[in-house]
C-alpha cells in the first residue's frame, strides 16, 4: 500500500511538471548590487524596474505574468558572471538588465555567446556602446550629454573657459575628448584637465590648481561618493566657479548636498509634466508607490523593462518565441518606441539616442532649464 | 543548470589554486601575505596581454604569466627576508595596495580602469576552450597539476626547511639552514603558481579589470585558506568550495528575499568565521586545536 502511496505522489509529481501552466508566463533578469558600498543604486534601479513590471501586468501586454528575477552583482565583475550564468542557464531569461560599467563588461561576452539581451540604464561610458549587438543601452552615453551641454554653456550662460576634474576611465577620457573637440566650435576653451585616483577623497590640491586657473566652470566627472566629496571639497576650498557635471550625478543625496545648489548636470531629457500617458502614468505611478519624484535612473531602468514589454508584445502579436535573438530583431524592425520621456529610437549600435536635458540643481532637486537634441 | 553548475566548478577550481599557493608559503613557511590578489592579477593581466597581442596558446600565455608573477614576487620576497609575523603583513597590505594602483593606472597594459576586454578563449593545440564544460576540465586538471606540484615540495626536504622556519626562523637557521633562499624560492613558486590561475580567469572571463584583484580579493583567498585549514593539502580546496557555494546556494532558498541574499551572506560568513575560531582553529580540514601544518594528507 505505501508503495501504491508513493507511486501516485511520484506521479502526480510527474504530471505536475510534464503539464507546465498554460500561462506564457515571462522571466527576465537583473543583475543589480543589492548589497555592498553600491546597494543604494540596486535599490534607485529596483524602484524604476518593479513600477514596470508592475504596469506591464496590470495592462496585460503579455499573454502571461511578467516577473523579474534579481542576482546581487554587487556591482563587482566575477559576480555578475556568476549571476548571469545562474540567469542564463537556470532561469533561462533571454533579457537581463545590467548596471555599472564592470558587470557590463564582464556579462557581454556571455550575453552574446548565449543570445541573452543584456541592457544597461545606469552606465554612461561611451565604450559600452561597443559591447556586441545584444548589449543594448536605453540611455544617452556620455559623449552625447556633452555634446547637447557645451554650446549651452558657451552660448547661453557665457562660460568660456572650463577646467575639466576627472576620473582616468573610459568614462573620463571620452569626456575630456569631448570637451576638447566641442568647446572650441563655440568659442570654448578647456584650460585645464585634472585627473584623480578612483580612490582619491581628498581634493583640497586640486581645488588650489581649479582656483589658479580662474576658470568660469568646472566639469566633474567621477562618479559614486567620490563625486560628492569633490563638490563639497572644490565648494569649501573656496572655488566659486560655476560646477557642471553629468547624469551620474542625479542621485537625491548628490542633489540634496547644500554644496550642490545652483550646480548643473545633464540628464536623457524627460519632461516629467509632460501630458504623454506614458510618461504621466510613470510620474504619477512612481510618486504615489515611492513617496519621492522619480530620478533619470528610476526612468531608465522602468524603460528598460518596458522595452522588453513592447518588444515581447509585438513577437507574441506574430506568434514568434520571445527569445533574445528574437527580441534583437524585433528591435531592429522597430524605428522608434514609446517610452517615459517620449518617443525615442536607437542607433545601430544599440544606444538610444535621446535629447539631453539641462538641469540646475535648486532647493535640492534638479530642475530642468532647456532641451537640447543631440545628432550623433 | 548544468552549465551553471560547471561555472561555479570553474571558478571554484581557480580559486582553489589561489587558496592552495597562498597555503604553501602561509601553512608551511608562515608568510602570511596580504597581497595573492597581485599575483594572481599579474598572471591575468600578462596573460590576456599574450593571448590579445601575440598567441592565445595557453604554451604561451601561462608560461609568460608565470614569468611576469615569479619576477613581481621578488619584490614581495624582499621584505619577507627582514620581517615576519604582523610586520610582514603589513608589508604585503603595501604590495597590494601599490599593485592596485598600478593595474588601475597603467592604461597601455591593463586597460586602466576599464580593463581589458575581447580576451581570446585559451587555446590547447589548436581547439579553443571556452565552454563551461571543457574549461571546467581545463582547470580541474590545472588545480590537480598544482596540488600534485606542491604535495611534492611539501614532501621534500624544501618542504621541511620551510616547516622548519615557520616554527622556529632561529632554529633553523642555527642548523644552517639558508633562510633567505628557502623564503624567497617560495614565495616566487607561490606567486607563479597562483599566476597559472590569473592566466586561465582571464580568458575564461574574456573581461578582467582591477575589480577583481583588490584587497577583497586577497582576504577572500585567505578566509579560504583559514576556514578550510591552514597547513593542510584539503583544506584550501574544500575552504574555496565553500565560499564560493555559498552565494550561490543561498540563491535557491527561495523563502529568502532575493535583494537580502547578499546582506545574508556577509552575515553567515561574519558568524561563521567566528564560530570556527572557536571551535575549530585549525579550520574544517585541519584539527580541532591550532595546530597547523600537523594535519596535511
Amino acid at each position: 500500500m505505501n508503495t501504491f502511496r508513493l507511486c501516485i505522489v511520484v506521479a502526480g509529481l510527474h504530471l505536475a511538471t510534464a503539464f507546465p501552466s498554460q500561462a506564457a508566463d515571462h522571466q527576465i533578469g537583473a543583475l543589480f548590487p543589492l548589497s555592498g558600498p553600491n546597494a543604494t543604486y540596486g535599490d534607485i534601479f529596483m524602484s524604476g524596474a518593479d513600477l514596470a513590471v508592475d504596469h506591464i501586468n496590470a495592462d496585460e501586454l503579455l499573454s502571461g505574468e511578467l516577473s523579474l528575477r534579481y542576482e546581487d552583482s554587487q556591482a563587482l565583475p566575477q559576480r555578475a558572471v556568476v549571476g548571469m550564468t545562474k540567469l542564463v542557464n537556470v532561469d533561462q531569461v533571454p533579457y537581463v538588465l545590467s548596471a555599472f560599467t564592470g558587470v557590463s563588461k564582464a556579462i557581454s561576452t556571455l550575453a552574446q555567446r548565449n543570445q541573452v539581451v543584456a541592457v544597461n540604464g545606469g552606465g554612461v561610458g561611451p565604450d559600452l556602446a561597443q559591447l556586441g549587438e545584444y548589449f543594448w543601452n536605453v540611455i544617452p552615453l556620455a559623449n552625447l550629454e556633452v555634446r547637447g551641454l557645451v554650446p549651452y554653456l558657451v552660448e547661453e550662460e557665457g562660460l568660456k573657459n572650463v577646467v575639466l576634474i576627472y576620473v582616468d576611465d573610459p568614462l573620463g577620457q571620452a569626456i575630456r575628448t569631448e570637451l576638447e573637440t566641442e568647446l572650441p566650435t563655440v568659442g570654448g576653451t578647456l584650460v585645464d584637465a585634472l585627473s584623480v585616483p578612483t580612490t582619491a577623497q581628498q581634493f583640497s590640491g586640486i581645488a588650489a590648481k581649479v582656483r589658479a586657473a580662474e576658470p568660469d566652470a568646472v566639469y566633474i566627472a567621477s562618479y559614486g561618493a567620490q563625486q560628492l566629496q569633490i563638490v563639497k571639497q572644490l565648494r569649501d576650498n573656496g572655488v566659486d566657479a560655476q560646477l557642471v557635471t553629468y547624469s551620474g550625478y542625479s542621485v537625491s543625496e548628490a542633489l540634496a548636498l547644500p554644496e550642490s545648489e545652483g550646480l548643473i548636470y545633464t540628464t536623457q531629457s524627460v519632461d516629467y509634466d509632460s501630458d504623454d500617458p506614458v510618461t504621466k502614468r510613470f510620474v504619477d505611478d512612481y510618486t504615489a508607490k515611492y513617496g519621492r519624484a522619480p530620478t533619470a535612473y528610476n526612468v531608465n531602468y522602468y524603460n528598460a523593462v518596458r522595452l522588453f514589454g513592447l518588444l515581447a508584445h509585438a513577437l507574441e502579436d506574430k506568434g514568434q518565441a520571445v527569445t533574445g535573438a528574437n527580441l534583437l530583431a524585433e528591435r531592429m524592425a522597430t524605428d522608434s518606441f514609446d517610452l517615459v520621456g517620449g518617443t525615442v529610437s536607437f542607433q545601430d549600435d544599440g544606444t538610444l539616442v535621446a535629447p539631453i536635458q539641462i538641469n540646475i540643481v535648486t532647493d535640492g532637486a534638479g530642475q530642468p532649464v532647456a532641451t537640447v537634441d543631440v545628432a550623433d | 543548470m548544468e552549465a551553471y553548475l560547471l561555472n561555479l566548478g570553474v571558478l571554484i577550481s581557480l580559486y582553489a589554486i589561489l587558496a592552495v599557493t597562498l597555503n604553501f608559503i602561509m601553512g608551511y613557511a608562515g608568510i602570511y601575505s596580504l597581497a595573492h590578489a597581485v599575483f594572481f592579477g599579474t598572471g591575468a593581466y600578462a596573460g590576456a596581454s599574450v593571448a590579445l597581442n601575440f598567441s592565445a596558446s595557453i604554451f604561451v600565455m601561462v608560461p609568460t604569466a608565470m614569468l611576469c608573477a615569479a619576477a613581481l614576487s621578488l619584490l614581495l620576497a624582499l621584505p619577507a627576508l627582514r620581517v615576519r609575523g604582523e610586520y610582514f603583513v603589513a608589508a604585503s597590505l603595501g604590495l597590494q595596495v601599490l599593485a592596485v594602483t598600478v593595474f588601475a593606472e597603467w592604461k597601455a597594459v591593463t586597460g586602466g580602469i576599464g580593463g581589458l576586454i575581447g580576451i581570446p578563449p585559451v587555446d590547447i593545440a589548436g581547439f579553443e576552450i571556452y565552454s563551461p564544460g571543457s574549461f571546467f576540465i581545463l582547470s580541474l586538471v590545472t588545480l590537480a597539476a598544482v596540488v600534485a606540484i606542491t604535495r611534492l615540495l611539501v614532501r621534500s626536504s624544501f618542504g621541511r626547511s620551510l616547516k622548519a622556519i615557520r616554527d622556529s626562523e632561529s632554529a633553523a637557521l642555527a642548523f644552517g639552514k639558508n633562510i633567505a633562499l628557502i623564503k624567497t624560492t617560495s614565495v616566487v613558486i607561490s606567486a607563479a603558481l597562483a599566476a597559472i590561475a590569473g592566466s586561465l580567469y582571464a580568458a575564461y572571463m574574456s573581461f578582467i579589470n582591477v575589480e577583481s584583484f583588490m584587497l577583497d580579493t586577497s582576504v577572500l583567498i585567505m578566509a579560504m585558506v583559514i576556514i578550510g585549514g591552514t597547513g593542510t593539502q584539503l583544506g584550501p580546496i574544500v575552504g574555496a568550495a565553500l565560499l564560493l557555494i555559498l552565494p550561490g546556494a543561498l540563491s535557491y532558498l527561495s523563502f529568502l528575499p532575493q535583494t537580502e541574499i547578499g546582506s545574508i551572506q556577509q552575515i553567515l560568513y561574519g558568524l561563521g568565521m567566528a564560530v570556527l575560531m572557536i571551535f575549530r582553529p585549525g579550520g574544517i580540514v585541519g584539527r580541532g586545536r591550532a595546530e597547523t601544518g600537523e594535519g596535511e594528507a
